[in-house]
């Protein structure tokens, strides 16, 4: 698209007009954010109706998360099941995806349809079941809950297979005549023609686990409490106010804010991933 | 050994061993406990004492005969239909305004996608905040002369649902926006320059080249949307815990409700199995509605 009626000047009046009309939505989008992070610095006393700069910000409401709240310790679950389980996906998804791609092993349309049709599945059938099940293996409020239930990820598969097939055999073919090993042409040739598909795949995993609740919700108590059930947490239970609160959310944000400016490409691949058929 | 006859790089028997991490997290973490969940649905269970006892279809019945659950299903319905829509309209046109060469389009593409971004918690903690009593957006309403319930959007039981349907748009925009924008960058621009030349129109232009190709876009996104939002949960449980009065509690919130708060193990697993026929229905029927003739690129 990008082309409009008429000359170049109605052209560029239409543009200017779209940018004022964008930059008006665009800060209506951000200005819950903005205010977040302006609250997050007041004091408490008019949280939400005060100006940092005539009055100066309170950081001590960052601080108090850590001295005064096991912030920390939320965060550090968080950090840590993010970075595992995003690993665990790239590493894991990657032999399974290569299999159905190109190993010819009875019943690989099976699981071929069984990672599509779990796609379909609706999580909340299974709060209950998984409940009781993280229970009897003795695992609940414990990080491997929300670890190894999610180390394998069905779109991942999906995503290396796809990735996979569009890696031509003759290349395969080629490396095996010049006698490298099996095991080497698909870690050494296949796996790093592979690269943007898994890093796709990281991102997207990233984004969700960071951002997860449900689960996380379902199955940790205090010890292994990640931070968006913290927050949620921090609000429901236990009345934390709005400064630190928001001082919380502003910390919560920031990891997926930094990755999204270092990596808006790739995020953005990784997001809309499956949407246009390729 | 592949169709044309060359053998595999890898032997086949090493296939399930390949497999075997999806194989191993497939059966325990999927499948077993969507056994355990259909079992549930059939029987009394008290967990701690290990008593089971068969009960046939009575939660399936306790379950279409629950005027909450009903109750839960049409705000349901109403979330759904209420926000997918407009979502989905709202987006397409963001992203026919994204599409275009401005200056900055970057920035506006960030800026709009920083919502979608941004985990549904800490959005949700945020709004919780603007519709409260004197938040921005109460007050806002006010000035504008609006009848808004005195105490704040979220605790009327007349705003409190469409508050929170508000909000899912909100922070849905940017994400489908992306997609669409995703399917309009693969249309080849010739087409557009061709149409230019026999003197199409901006209407026809485009429906005559952009809707064709972006309905298989449009497909996915609403059956995305409408998978997601029939599992509205997150948002309800930060901002209104189902209430005030019931008035928010939708289907999956009362999945939650029956099973970890009155612990009726089998009333909640009847419930969502409900729940998943409804869903597989309506997605079979957004399949047949939207895929009738062809795309493009098929």
């Amino acid at each position: 698209m990008g082309r409009a009626e008429g000359g170049p000047v109605a052209r560029s009046r239409q543009d200017a007009v779209l940018s004022a009309i964008l930059t008006v939505v665009v800060a209506a989008m951000l200005f819950p954010l903005a205010w977040m992070v302006v609250g997050s610095v007041s004091p408490d006393w008019n949280a939400g109706w005060f100006n940092p700069l005539r009055e100066g910000p309170v950081w001590s409401n960052y601080t108090d998360l850590f001295t005064r709240m096991p912030f920390g310790r939320h965060a550090a679950n968080s950090f840590v099941v993010a970075i595992i389980v995003t690993v665990a996906n790239v590493v894991l998804c990657f032999p399974v995806g290569y299999a159905l791609a190109r190993v010819h092993f009875p019943g690989r349309a099976l699981l071929y349809w069984s990672a599509a049709a779990i796609l379909m599945v609706p999580q909340y059938i299974l709060i209950v079941p998984m409940f009781i099940l993280i229970h009897q293996l003795g695992w609940y409020d414990s990080l491997w809950a929300i670890i190894v239930p999610f180390a394998v990820n069905p779109l991942g598969i999906l995503l290396v297979r796809s990735a996979v097939t569009a890696v031509p055999r003759e290349v395969e073919e080629a490396a095996v005549l010049d006698g490298a090993p099996p095991w080497r042409v698909v870690y050494q040739i296949v796996l790093p023609m592979c690269r943007p598909a898994l890093a796709v795949l990281a991102v997207q995993v990233f984004w969700l686990t960071w951002n997860s609740f449900l689960f996380p919700f379902i199955l940790t108590g205090d010890h292994a409490r990640t931070l968006p059930v913290a927050l949620a947490m921090f609000r429901g239970f236990q009345g934390v106010d709005r400064p630190h609160l928001f001082a919380a959310a502003t910390l919560a944000t920031l990891p997926v804010l930094v990755a999204f400016l270092i990596l808006q490409r790739q995020i953005i691949a990784g997001l809309t991933a499956g949407a246009v058929k390729k | 050994m592949a169709p044309d006859g060359t053998p595999d790089l890898v032997d086949r028997r090493a296939g399930w061993l390949l497999s075997a991490p999806w194989c191993i997290v497939l059966g325990l973490f999927w499948l077993y406990p969507f056994g355990y969940a259909l079992v549930l649905s059939f029987v009394d269970v008290d967990i701690f004492a290990g008593h089971w006892q068969f009960v046939g279809l009575d939660h399936f019945r306790a379950v279409l005969g629950n005027p909450e659950f009903w109750l839960a299903f049409w705000h349901t319905m109403v979330f759904t239909f209420g926000t997918v829509p407009v979502t989905t309209a709202l987006s397409i046109v963001a992203a026919l305004a994204l599409n275009r060469r401005i200056r900055g389009r970057m920035l506006f593409r960030a800026g709009i996608f920083m919502p979608t971004l941004t985990a549904t918690v800490v959005m949700a903690l945020v709004f919780v905040h603007m519709y409260g009593q004197g938040g921005y957006l109460h007050r806002l309403a006010e000035m504008i002369g609006l009848p808004v319930p005195r105490q704040g959007f979220l605790l009327s039981d007349a705003t409190a649902l469409p508050a929170v349907m508000v909000m899912d748009i909100w922070i849905s925009i940017g994400y489908f926006a992306l997609l669409f924008l995703a399917g309009l960058q693969h249309i080849p621009g010739e087409l557009y320059e061709d149409a230019l030349l026999h003197g199409a129109g901006a209407w026809r232009r485009f429906w005559a080249i952009t809707w064709p190709y972006l309905r298989p876009t449009l497909l996915y996104a609403i059956v995305i949307n409408l998978i997601k939002s029939f599992q509205v949960f997150t948002e309800i449980f930060v901002m209104t815990q189902g209430g005030p009065l019931g008035s928010t509690t939708t289907a999956v919130y009362h999945v939650y409700q029956s099973g970890f708060e009155r612990f009726n193990l089998g009333y909640a697993s009847a419930a969502a199995f409900v729940l998943f026929v409804a869903i597989a229905i309506f997605s079979a029927i957004q399949f047949r509605l939207f895929s009738f003739g062809r795309g493009p690129e098929d």
